[in-house]
């Protein structure tokens, strides 16, 4: 999985429109490229961290509260899942790092089949 | 598999009419829908290789007669004396005869109206929720296959396939007879149908952001649908509103995205891209139908539409008259979103501030606290007043608040603009 964080405001607080719009456009192109070539399984763009729930244990109980888990600028904004070794995982997260200047994480699924 | 058939029109057109006629006989309409599905199937299966028959309509009823017979013979008992007042036929000499004995009893060129609107009444029984309602009547009136209904909302197939069993279910559950809607015609019904209708053209009527061969185009679903409905009640005066509404709107639908799927505002669509049959044909019905019978939402709403299509550019719009319009809206269907499209009209003939203090009494309304519409449009208004740096802290707020990925970019992009604007110059 490729992960990509940040709310609004977090990875684009200064940019240019038109900057704003090459993000928007790398980020389909992207995902149109992925999709073609198979090597993409899934891939979502999650609401913004302020439509957030989370849902804590907090005096025996489950408690939900409004906002995310983690603080907005490190908190998923999205992911794709991808049929890929890590070289490739790692060179197709590079390419948007090298647009929006700002972290991203690769991280292998679990593998369920049962082992001898 | 993708690809539509040559004959699949002709499948979508008989869907309802064999449904329509099956459960009229043998009422059970869950069963009938399960047959009706089969002999779909069976069509899809067989024809390519076997070519179209000559009288498909009752080849698809003579199929769906025998699976549904088929499963009544595997049920209980008491199925199966109903199943002996079924056509039940012994073999194929006698099943031709069966067969056009069949038709001719019942009649399908004549009743084939009446079927269809009595499965339309069915489908949106109130017993069942809007998005089941919906399901139900793409499956049953349009003809939709499940995995084209799951690909139209975009959720799974086995989801779809449970809201539509469910759906059934419950219809079988409240009793419900099919029949014909009794006239005088049951106005809350009917609301409910045209409802359904709108929704459905409103799911279809989003910017997509790239192009899916799976996906139906469930806006021309809609209209076929309302077309359809158009046909069996043409003295509704509602109904008519809404398909003009739906053509008028559906007009513009090439220009509301840009090539990259970026959301393009009314304002700024380039407008030769419009359908101008499209237009020509909505604004005739709205002619024909306006002064014929009490006025409504999608009368309104249609000729609202229609002032907006006639306008040769942004400019020449009749805003005056438009937002006449919306003063008859707020009276005859009053709502949020309603008031936030007249702010939008206000604007325009009164200037922002007046549309900005029109928004002021709806903050704390209930409704608009989990939309983004409210924020948008006060962003959009706070820019054309001149006041940048509360337009940008709206645009910011409504990206935030949106769950629909090109609206977000659209409101972002729009912050950024105002970004640079309130930049002190290097």
């Amino acid at each position: 999985m490729i992960m990509m964080f940040g709310g609004l405001g977090a990875a684009t607080q200064d940019r240019s429109p038109e900057w704003v719009a090459g993000m928007h456009e790398l980020m389909m192109k992207l995902d149109t490229e992925l999709k073609e070539s198979g090597e993409c399984v899934a891939s979502e763009a999650l609401a913004n961290p302020s439509q957030a729930k989370t849902v804590r244990f907090e005096g025996g109980a489950p408690m939900p509260t409004d906002g995310p888990f983690a603080e907005v600028k490190e908190s998923l904004a999205g992911y794709w899942i991808l049929e890929v070794d890590q070289d490739r995982a790692l060179q197709i997260a590079s390419q948007v790092v090298a647009y929006t200047e700002y972290p991203m994480e690769v991280r292998p699924i679990m593998d369920h089949s049962a082992q001898p | 598999m993708t690809r539509p058939l040559p004959f699949e029109d002709l499948l979508r057109e008989f869907a309802p009419q064999v449904l329509g006629a099956l459960v009229r006989r043998h009422g059970q309409f869950d069963a009938c829908e399960d047959a009706v599905q089969e002999a779909l199937l069976a069509a899809a299966l067989r024809w390519p290789a076997e070519g179209v028959p000559d009288r498909p309509r009752s080849w698809l009823l003579t199929v769906a007669g025998r699976a549904l017979v088929d499963a009544w013979r595997a049920d209980s008992a008491r199925r199966r004396r109903e199943a002996t007042a079924a056509l039940v036929p012994a073999d194929q000499a006698s099943a031709a005869d069966e067969d056009s004995a069949c038709v001719d009893r019942l009649d399908l060129g004549g009743t084939d109206r009446d079927d269809t609107l009595g499965l339309l009444f069915l489908c949106c029984h109130p017993a069942l929720s809007p998005p089941s309602q919906l399901a139900l009547t793409l499956r049953a009136v349009g003809g939709l296959t499940t995995a084209e209904i799951a690909a139209a909302f975009l959720v799974p197939d086995a989801t779809v396939a449970k809201r539509i069993s469910r759906a059934k279910q419950r219809i079988r559950d409240a009793g419900a007879r099919f029949e014909l809607p009794a006239q005088p015609l049951p106005r809350d019904r009917l609301a409910v149908v045209m409802q359904v209708l709108y929704l459905m053209f409103n799911e279809g009527y989003t910017t997509s952001s790239g192009p899916s061969l799976q996906r139906p185009d469930l806006t021309a679903e809609a209209i076929r649908l309302t077309r359809l409905l158009y046909r069996l009640l043409p003295d509704e005066a509602e109904v008519a509103g809404l398909l003009a509404l739906m053509l008028l709107t559906d007009a513009r639908r090439a220009a509301r995205a840009d090539a990259t799927g970026r959301i393009v505002p009314l304002a700024e669509q380039q407008r030769e891209l419009w359908d101008g049959a499209a237009i020509a044909e909505g604004q005739t019905v709205l002619t024909r139908t306006l002064g014929t019978g009490a006025i409504g939402q999608y009368q309104v709403q249609a000729a609202i539409a229609a002032l907006h299509d006639e306008a040769p550019d942004a400019q020449a719009t009749d805003w005056p008259q438009i937002l006449a319009l919306y003063g008859v809206l707020t009276t005859v269907a009053p709502g949020p979103i309603v008031t936030l499209s007249r702010a939008v009209a206000v604007a325009h003939v009164h200037g922002p501030r007046a549309a900005l203090a029109l928004l002021g009494t709806m903050d704390t309304d209930e409704r608009m606290t989990h939309t983004h519409r409210l924020e948008a449009v006060r962003a959009h208004l706070l820019e054309q007043a001149g006041d940048i740096v509360a337009a940008r802290a709206s645009y910011l707020r409504a990206a935030r608040m949106t769950a629909n990925l090109p609206e977000q970019r659209y409101l972002a992009l729009r912050a950024a603009q105002l970004r640079h604007a309130t930049r002190p110059p290097r």
